[in-house]
C-alpha cells in the first residue's frame, strides 16, 4: 500500500512539478498518466526514494520513505526512464550484478537472472554485450533485473517511450510476468488500458481523475466520440481537431454530417475534461 | 558494506571490460608513454627514472580522474545510478566498485611501467611496498574527486571537457615527470592542492631519486580522507 500525502515539488521558484499530490494505492499495477512535463518522473522518483520532495509526506507498507528510505529500498525496484544498460556488459552479468547489489548470494544471483532471463526471452542473448541489442530487449534486461528480485514493488517509469509497437508489446508481455505491485508511468493511454487496474491521471503536478479504468470510462457508457475538422458548437477543439461525444444511436447523424466517430478511450478523459458530454 | 557487489563490479566492469575492448588499455596508457618517450629524448635519459616513477602516478590519477567520465554517464545518459540508488546499494559501494573498476583498467599499464623498472634497475622491496600505498591512496582520492565532479554536473556534454582538463592539471603539472626539487618550495606547495603532487614527491623519495620530503606523505593521507568524506558525504545520491 502505497499512501501519499499532499507532496509537494518545487523546483524553484517558478517550477513547481507537483503541487500537493494526495493519492492511495494498493492495487496489482496502477498506472500514472500525463503528458511530457505534468509531474509523473518527479512523483515516480519521490516514491523510489531518488529524490526528495520539497514537503508531503509518502508512506509505502506504513514505512516513511522521505525519513527512513534504507528501509524500503531493498524491498522495492526501480526502473528510471530511458534507463539503458551498459553497453560493454552482457544482460546476465547487468542482472546478477543488479541482484548482487540487492544482497542476493552470487549462487541466487547466477540462479535468479538466469531464469528471469530466460521467462522473459532473452536467453539466447543473454551473452551478449547490450550495445548488440534492440531497444526493445534493452528495456527487457531492466524488467528481467525487476523479475528476478522478487521486489514488492516495482516502479516503471515510461517503460515504453520511443519504442516501436511490437517491442512495446514484447515489453508489455515481460511486464506482465511481474508478480509484484507495479507502479508505471506511461503517456500511452493504450499502455494504462492494457496493463493497469486503476490510473491516476495527472496534469501540470495535480491529480484530475483517478479510479479503475473502467470505472472512468463508465461515463462514457453508450457513447462514442465523434471527430471533424470544422468548428462545431458544444466542440472541444484539440490541435486541428473538433471533438465532441455524442451517443452511438447517433452515429449515423454525425457520419452524414461529415464526422469521423471513434469508440472512447482514455485518451477522453484528459479531452473530456470540463466538456459538457452530449446525454 | 557489500564486498560482493563491489567485487563484482569491479570484476564486469574492469576485467571484462578491458577484454572486451583493448583500446581502454591504450588511450590509459597514450599519455603516460608519449611523455616518458619526450622526457627520455629531452634528457638524453638523465630523467629517465622519474618519467618512470611519475609514470605509475599519472597512469593511476589520469585514469581515475577520466573516470568522472563514465560516471556521470551512468548517471545522466544511462540512468545506471538512479536504478541503484533505489536498491540496497550504497553510495560507498558503487563510489568503490567503480574505482576498483578503473583501478582494473591502469593494471596493465602498471605492468608495462612495473617491466620498464626492472629494466632500469629502480626497485627495492621497501620501494615497492611504498608504491603500493601510494598508489592505493592515490586511486582512492582521485576517484573520489572524480565522482564529486560527476555528480555534480547537469550536462553530460560538460563532463569530457572538464575530465580533460583535470587530468592535464593533475597529472602532467605536477612533478610527475620531472624532480620536485626542480621548482620552487612555494609552488610545490600550491600544486599540492591536488593529490598527484604528495603521492609524486613520495614516489621519488622513496625510489631514491630525490630528498625525503615526510609532510608530502600526511598531505597525501589527509587528502584522500578529505576527499573520500567529501565524496561520501556531499555527492548527491538521492538528489533534493
Amino acid at each position: 500500500m502505497i499512501e501519499v500525502i499532499d507532496l509537494v515539488k518545487r523546483y524553484s521558484e517558478k517550477v513547481t512539478a507537483l503541487k500537493g499530490i494526495s493519492f492511495q494505492a494498493d492495487k496489482r499495477v496502477t498506472s500514472i498518466i500525463g503528458r511530457n512535463g505534468a509531474g509523473k518522473t518527479t512523483l515516480l522518483r519521490i516514491l523510489s526514494t531518488q529524490l526528495l520532495p520539497t514537503s508531503g509526506s509518502v508512506r509505502i507498507n506504513g514505512i516513511d520513505i522521505i525519513k527512513r528510505p534504507d528501509e524500503i529500498r531493498n524491498k522495492i525496484v526501480s526502473i528510471p526512464q530511458e534507463a539503458s544498460p551498459i553497453g560493454v556488459l552482457t544482460a546476465f552479468e547487468q542482472v546478477k550484478m543488479y541482484l548482487v547489489g540487492r544482497r542476493f548470494s552470487f549462487m541466487e544471483a547466477t540462479r535468479e537472472a538466469n531464469r528471469a532471463l530466460d521467462e522473459i526471452g532473452l536467453n539466447e542473448f543473454k551473452n551478449t554485450p547490450t550495445d548488440t541489442l534492440s531497444g526493445g530487449m534493452k528495456r527487457k534486461v531492466f524488467v528481467a533485473m525487476a523479475l528476478a528480485s522478487n521486489a514488492e514493488i516495482v516502479f516503471l517509469d515510461e517503460p515504453t517511450t520511443g519504442l516501436d509497437p511490437l517491442s512495446r508489446m514484447e515489453v508489455w508481455s515481460a511486464i506482465r510476468q511481474i508478480d509484484s505491485h507495479i507502479i508505471l508511468t506511461t503517456h500511452y493511454m493504450e499502455e494504462a488500458q492494457e496493463l493497469s487496474e486503476e490510473v491516476f491521471l495527472v496534469e501540470t503536478g495535480k491529480i484530475i481523475e483517478q479510479g479503475t479504468v473502467d470505472n472512468l470510462l463508465k461515463r462514457f457508457d453508450g457513447m462514442v466520440r465523434a471527430e471533424t475538422t470544422s468548428p462545431c458548437d458544444n466542440c472541444i477543439k484539440v490541435s486541428n481537431t473538433y471533438i465532441r461525444y455524442i451517443s452511438k444511436d447517433k452515429v449515423q447523424d454525425y457520419v452524414e454530417k461529415g464526422f469521423t466517430v471513434k469508440s472512447v478511450n482514455l485518451d477522453d478523459l484528459f479531452i473530456s475534461k470540463g466538456v459538457y458530454l452530449e446525454p | 558494506m557489500n564486498l560482493k557487489f563491489t567485487l563484482l563490479l569491479a570484476w564486469y566492469y574492469g576485467i571484462r571490460t578491458i577484454a572486451r575492448g583493448p583500446s581502454y588499455i591504450i588511450a590509459a596508457l597514450s599519455t603516460p608513454l608519449a611523455l616518458l618517450f619526450l622526457v627520455y629524448v629531452l634528457s638524453g635519459g638523465a630523467l629517465v627514472k622519474y618519467a618512470l616513477v611519475g609514470g605509475f602516478i599519472a597512469i593511476v590519477a589520469s585514469v581515475a580522474l577520466q573516470s568522472s567520465g563514465d560516471a556521470a554517464f551512468f548517471r545522466l545518459q544511462l540512468r545506471i545510478q538512479d536504478l541503484y540508488v533505489a536498491s540496497s546499494v550504497s553510495p560507498s559501494d558503487y563510489m568503490i566498485g567503480l574505482t576498483l573498476s578503473y583501478l582494473m583498467f591502469s593494471l596493465p599499464g602498471i605492468a608495462l611501467y612495473g617491466i620498464l623498472g626492472v629494466i632500469y634497475h629502480l626497485f627495492s622491496l621497501s620501494a615497492i611496498l611504498m608504491l603500493i600505498l601510494v598508489l592505493a591512496l592515490l586511486v582512492l582520492a582521485t576517484s573520489s574527486i572524480s565522482f564529486i565532479i560527476s555528480s555534480s554536473i547537469k550536462h553530460i556534454r560538460n563532463i569530457w571537457g572538464i575530465a580533460g582538463i583535470l587530468s592535464v592539471l593533475m597529472t602532467i603539472l605536477p612533478p610527475t615527470y620531472y624532480p620536485y626539487e626542480s621548482i620552487k618550495r612555494v609552488f610545490l606547495y600550491i600544486l599540492s592542492i591536488t593529490p598527484v603532487t604528495p603521492a609524486a614527491v613520495v614516489a621519488q623519495y622513496s625510489f631514491g631519486l630525490s630528498p625525503a620530503l615526510p609532510v608530502e606523505l600526511y598531505v597525501l593521507i589527509g587528502e584522500t580522507i578529505i576527499f573520500f568524506a567529501m565524496a561520501r558525504f556531499l555527492t548527491r545520491w538521492r538528489e533534493k
